[in-house]
């Protein structure tokens, strides 16, 4: 079942990087919270369909011929591959321990945006002091 | 069928435009009823973990991905353009962005001025003291004294905020000497002492609907008052024809209730608010032996002319933090520097507004957002840190001039369980369109190079831009182009008027709905019988 590749599949498109601290898709069970995602849309068999395409051998691939076989398929079919992104980053990037990554390395906060918003300050009228000085110039119509 | 009832006024939508309508002439005293094909929808999502992926799934703006019960079907083989809209009590509203600027004077006379597109059958000042009253209701956020427009009342609330980017971006406008202003938003900057609704706390995702109130959603701005005056909303409402008697006046509809039985229901005005797509989908629905070619479309006027304001994307990448998803997505500044038409200029008529985009979140920025999606592989991490936070953006949103061959029509493969057939959009971006778009694609880049960009990234084209849906009903004096008089009423057929953006003849180059609602207050007062504008009471603001 052409499914069953999709661990290794995500590992190549979300490998992880030590050294920034992002985990890869297998550290945090992407393939399961992918196919839950893709089942909530009925987009299962578009994703197997898609990975159905892949070399039969693609399993047993040297990792650089895994990138190079998905590069292959990404320039086939777009469309298909496009699907596959959509939820290998969905999962990724709604991920609780992904987020937090997120806060760490960028300080965008991993709780959602309400209740709490965030701060701004005000709108700052000094702004406007260059602008301010055109004469109007909108142009003027009868009626 | 299941029965017939009987109202004064039926009102099909409960958008923008059919919320405004609605309540304007409950106010009036009028026995109305509104039928929509959606339901309430709760602003909910952004409080949760995943509010992202609804985001990109259910409060998608193209129905064709969200693909909720309320929507209609659409086929869009043939534009560039995908549609974007909402439907439930609030409509698109529900899913705006709330960047609320009017039409300039010049928006209403394009063939008077410059030769191109048609004249409105009225003007600004018709429309001025309704743009007002609108404001009102939906609560304005801004500043007035703006030198690109004509001088307006004080703004009810101070601008929302600006954000580091959109600071940035307000201080390369200034050094090469353009225009800026910060954004009329249909936003509460502060909270409101005499209503429920709260202050804006910078969120970011306004599309997901507002838990605090601060944006203004029909839902919660028309529809309290609108309630509260009498109107009688059914949900879950899809209308399916307009019935006319055998002299060709509108008397009725049908639709299918909320438990999918069929009903039929009578009055003496009937006004259509289905968005500019909606409403020439259902007038060419609505044949008869009256109107055989579907209703109000004897001269074969019905759906064509539509106008969507093509738009371009181009995003600065800087080398600091300064986009982070916080504040309003769509409301922060614009700039009308290249708004009147220059021909010498540009080579086109006409023009268009930048405005500026705050940055998007992890996920929507991952997946392209308004730049470029994050490569997948070895190089994704790092190219996301690059990216996430470190946007800016500008939209080129152009004057998009009538074309007949531009229409909404049917598809009658595919139908919806009230059995009318799909909207079919043809688009075809025009030469002048096209032109504009560039033009404003160079300055929106001497902006972000202005601003210290280190990366410009340009979507020419914006595909999922279809938000707005003009001209397909247009007003006009000659029944022969044009579909309503001045009115909105429908040329031919007693009894039946138009309130939404259909009903445009030009569609300037700026975000449509403060327009659109004003006009549908005009009509409204029209049709009532009303010579001026009454005051509104106190308790019926905000
Ligand atoms: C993502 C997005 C962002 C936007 N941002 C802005 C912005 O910043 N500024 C701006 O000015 N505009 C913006 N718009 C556009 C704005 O939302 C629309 O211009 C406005 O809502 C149109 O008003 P309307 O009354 O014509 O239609 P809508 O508000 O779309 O309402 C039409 C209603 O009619 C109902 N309906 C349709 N057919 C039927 C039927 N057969 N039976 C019963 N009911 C029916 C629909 O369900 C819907 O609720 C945005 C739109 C979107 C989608």
């Amino acid at each position: 079942m052409s499914l069953d590749l999709l661990p290794t599949v995500l590992d190549r498109l979300l490998p992880g990087d030590d050294e920034l601290g992002w985990p890869s898709a297998s550290d945090i069970e992407l393939p399961r919270k992918a196919l839950k995602l893709a089942a909530e849309r009925d987009a299962t068999g578009a994703l197997e369909t898609l990975l159905a395409k892949l070399p039969g051998d693609f399993a047993t691939l040297e990792e650089a011929g895994q990138v190079a076989a998905l590069e292959a398929l990404e320039g086939a079919d777009p469309d298909g591959f496009a699907t596959l992104i959509l939820y290998a980053y969905g999962a990724y990037y709604t991920d609780a321990g992904v987020r937090c990554v997120v806060e760490a390395r960028t300080g965008y906060p991993a709780r959602p945006p309400q209740p709490k918003g965030y701060a701004l300050p005000p709108f700052d009228e000094s702004l406007l002091a260059t602008v301010r000085q055109r004469a109007p110039f909108w142009r003027k119509v009868e009626g | 069928m299941q029965g017939t009832q009987r109202t004064d006024v039926i009102v099909i939508g409960a958008g923008a435009s059919g919320a405004a309508v609605a309540w304007r002439f409950a106010e009036a005293g009028v026995d109305v009823t509104v039928l929509e094909r959606g339901g309430w929808t709760p602003p909910a999502a952004s409080q949760s973990a995943n509010w992202e992926w609804v985001l990109q799934t259910e409060r998608h703006p193209d129905p064709a991905i969200r693909k909720a019960a309320a929507d209609y079907p659409v086929t869009t083989d043939a534009t560039p353009i995908r549609p974007a809209l909402f439907c439930g009590v609030g409509g698109s509203t529900l899913r705006w962005g709330a960047h609320f600027p009017r039409f300039h004077p010049s928006d209403f006379r394009t063939r008077s001025l410059d030769g191109v597109g048609r004249d409105w059958p009225v003007g600004y000042d018709d429309l001025a003291p309704y743009y007002d009253l609108n404001d009102t209701i939906m609560g304005v956020s801004g500043l007035a004294g703006d030198p690109a427009n004509p001088p307006r009342t004080a703004r009810a609330m101070p601008p929302l905020p600006l954000c580091p980017a959109t600071t940035r971006l307000a201080g390369a406008f200034d050094r090469l000497g353009w225009h800026w202003w910060p954004s009329d938003s249909a936003i509460n900057s502060t909270a409101q002492p005499l209503g429920k609704r709260g202050a804006c706390n910078h969120c970011g995702p306004c599309g997901l609907g507002c838990p605090t109130g601060a944006r203004a959603s029909t839902d919660l701005t028309y529809w309290p008052l609108a309630l509260k005056k009498g109107v009688r909303l059914e949900t879950g409402a899809q209308v399916a024809a307009i019935e006319t008697d055998r002299d060709g006046r509108a008397i009725a509809v049908t639709y299918l209730d909320a438990d999918m039985a069929l009903q039929h229901l009578e009055a003496d005005l009937i006004i259509v608010a289905a968005n500019g797509m909606g409403t020439p989908r259902l007038l060419l629905a609505s044949r008869s032996m009256a109107h055989p070619e579907g209703i109000g479309n004897a001269r074969d006027q019905v759906g064509r002319h539509l106008m969507h304001h093509p738009t371009a994307i181009v995003t600065g990448l800087f080398d600091e933090p300064i986009g982070m998803p916080v504040g309003a997505f769509a409301c922060a500044l614009y700039s009308q520097e290249f708004y009147e038409s220059d021909v010498a200029d540009r080579d086109a008529v006409r023009g268009y507004q930048l405005q500026g985009l705050r940055g998007q979140g992890p996920l929507g920025t991952a997946l392209g957002g308004y730049a470029r999606r994050i490569p997948w592989g070895s190089r994704h991490h790092a190219a996301f840190e690059a990216n996430f936070g470190h946007g800016a953006s500008l939209t080129v949103t152009v004057e998009d001039l009538p074309d007949p061959d531009n229409r909404v029509s049917l598809d009658e493969r595919t139908v919806d369980a009230a059995s009318v057939p799909a909207a079919a959009l043809s688009y075809r971006l025009g030469t002048n369109e096209r032109r504009l778009l560039d033009h404003g694609i160079g300055r929106a880049r001497e902006v972000m190079d202005e601003a210290g960009a280190r990366d410009i990234v340009v979507t020419p084209l914006s595909r999922q831009a279809g938000f707005h849906f003009l001209g397909t009903c247009a007003m006009g004096e000659d029944p022969e182009t044009s579909v309503t008089d001045r009115y909105g009423r429908v040329h031919g057929v007693p009894g039946l008027a138009i309130v939404d953006g259909s009903t445009f003849p030009s569609s300037g180059g700026v975000n449509p709905t403060p327009t659109l609602q004003a006009n549908a207050l005009r009509i409204a007062d029209h049709l009532l019988g009303r010579i001026a504008l009454s005051p509104t009471t106190e308790d019926e603001t905000l």
